[in-house]
Formats: structure tokens, sequence, C-alpha cells
């Protein structure tokens, strides 16, 4: 019942987190449509899908991600200061974003590498977002349930 | 795990759904109207569109039933200024939601047949792609909902 008590100043933290997470959540699923979707057709399309990738990854994902991951630290900071007696479902949106950062880090640089015809990359690409995907669905239940609390 | 905290899981499930398939909506929409690109470009982003429909359809359903369960369940009143405002918000937002649905089909249909018939630049696509009204349409809906959030979070008046 946490919602029903909160601080006033834990608000603003609270909706850019939530916005950041939502934001995330909208720009992997489309680097996954998009990466997909440049697996298979001729050879042009493809390739112009795959730069289309790298760019959603790069513009909107990366930035929507360090929104999510920040303002988590922020409201962290206000709710448990200094880490103490912070709850279990604290622990799960480290474990989701600490790999995820690094996920998304290697997903936008393949994303990148596949902008050139030669590249193998671009396969990685859909499947490692479709992951991502997965982690931000433990970590959304975790947030919102807040399972042992 | 308490009744409470299952509807808040699913009321913020339906949360992300809809703002996440607004989000996927945006940007491929986005993506077709920056550039001059040849139909079948734009047909290609409107038919990835479609994955985003059922995802917003729904965190509709989801934020509303589940929305409207929780309301009874903590004991808010359901005619508190925030309550009522993000209905009407999400009505609102639904039913501009739909009017851009309908719109955008329509020019999905009209990319494919410019893209089957040569694929010329089509003024007419253009146009259509960069009709004020209609992306006021889009992108207000989108922005209701974001709105939405606030107000789920601020609370205002409580």
């Amino acid at each position: 019942m946490l919602a029903l008590v909160r601080p006033d100043s834990w608000n603003l933290p609270l909706f850019l987190h939530v916005l950041g997470a939502s934001l995330t959540f909208g720009a992997t699923a489309t680097v996954a449509l998009l990466g997909f979707a440049g697996l298979r057709g001729d050879p042009e399309r493809a390739l112009w899908l795959r730069r289309l990738t790298f760019w959603v990854g790069f513009v909107l994902l990366v930035p929507a991600f360090i929104l999510m991951r920040g303002t988590a630290l922020w409201i962290l900071d206000k709710e448990y200061p200094g880490g103490h007696h912070e709850p279990g479902w604290v622990g799960v949106g480290f474990f989701v974003t600490e790999p995820g950062a690094l996920l998304v880090l290697v997903m936008v640089i393949l994303a990148w590498l596949s902008r050139s015809p030669n590249s193998r990359g671009a396969v990685a690409v859909p499947w490692l977002a479709s992951i991502l995907l997965a982690g931000l669905a433990i970590a959304w239940f975790a947030m919102s349930a807040k399972p042992g609390s | 795990m308490s009744l409470y905290q299952w509807l808040l899981f699913f009321h913020v499930t339906g949360a992300f759904f809809l703002i996440g398939g607004i989000v996927i909506a945006g940007i491929l929409n986005l993506a077709a109207i920056v550039k001059n690109r040849p139909p079948s470009e734009v047909a290609a982003l409107f038919g990835l569109i479609r994955f985003a429909v059922p995802l917003i359809g729904l965190g509709l359903l989801l934020t509303l039933a589940i929305g409207l369960w929780l309301v009874h369940e903590v004991g808010y009143g359901y005619g508190q200024t925030w309550i009522v405002v993000a209905i009407v918000l999400w009505v609102l937002a639904g039913a501009l939601g739909n009017v851009d649905g309908r719109y955008q089909r329509q020019t999905g249909e009209l990319a494919r047949r410019l893209a089957a018939a040569g694929d010329a630049p089509s003024p007419e696509l253009w146009a259509r792609l960069r009709n004020p009204r209609a992306l006021a349409i889009s992108y207000g809906s989108g922005l209701m909902a974001f709105a939405v959030l606030g107000l789920m979070i601020w609370k205002p008046g409580v």
C-alpha cells in the first residue's frame, strides 16, 4: 500500500522512472520488430530496416534506458537512503537492469555493425531485444506487485 | 501475495502494454513521415504498426477494468476528481486512437497499392502522412495516455 502513503517528493522521480521504463519497453519491442523484419525480404530492404533498427536503438532505447535506470537510483535514494533495509524486489531491478545495460550496449553495437551488407550480427539483434523484453517483464512484476513486502 | 498486489501488477501491465504500444506505433509512424520515403517503405513500416494494435487494445482493457477494480479494492471514491479526469482522458484517448487507427489503415492500404503499381513517389500519400489534423489526433491521443500516467502517480486531491 506504499502508493497510498507515498510522500509528494517521490512523485517526480517515480513518474520519470515509469515513463523511462515504458519508453524502454516500447523502444525494445520496436528494435525487435524492425530487427526480425530486417532478416527477410530483398537485401536492399533488409539493409534499410537494419539501419532503422540501429537508429531506434541508439536515439531512443539508450536514452530511455538511462532515464529508467537513473531515476530508479533517484527514487531509491529517497525511499531507502544509504541503501539500508532494501526489500528483495528492489534487488530484482538491479538484477535485470545491470546485465540489461550490457545487453543494450551489445545490441546497439551489433545493430551498428549490421548496417553493412556483409555483417552477420543482424541475426542476434532482435533475439537480444526479445531477451531484454523478458527481463523487463520480470522487473515490472517485481516493481509493481512487490512480492514479499 | 495479496489481491491488491496482483491487481496492481495487472494494472501496471496494462499501462506498459498501452504506452509501449503507443511508443511502437509512434516510432514507426515518425520513421514513415520524416523522409520522403517510397510507398513500399511506408507500407513496410505501416505493416509493422499492426503488431502494436493488439498491445494497445489489451492495454486499454486492462488499465480500465483492473483500475476500476483497484478503486473499489483500495477504497477510493469513484467520484474523486483524479479518477473522473483519468477516465475522461482514457475515453478520449481511446476514441481519438480509434479515429487515428482507421486513418492509418487507409494510409497503409494506399501505400501498398502505390508500391504494387511501380513504387513511384505520390503527393497523395505524402499529404496523408503529413496531414496536420491526423497528426494532431494521433499524437494527442498518445499524450493523453501519458497524462493519465501522471494522474495515477500524483493522484491530485488525495
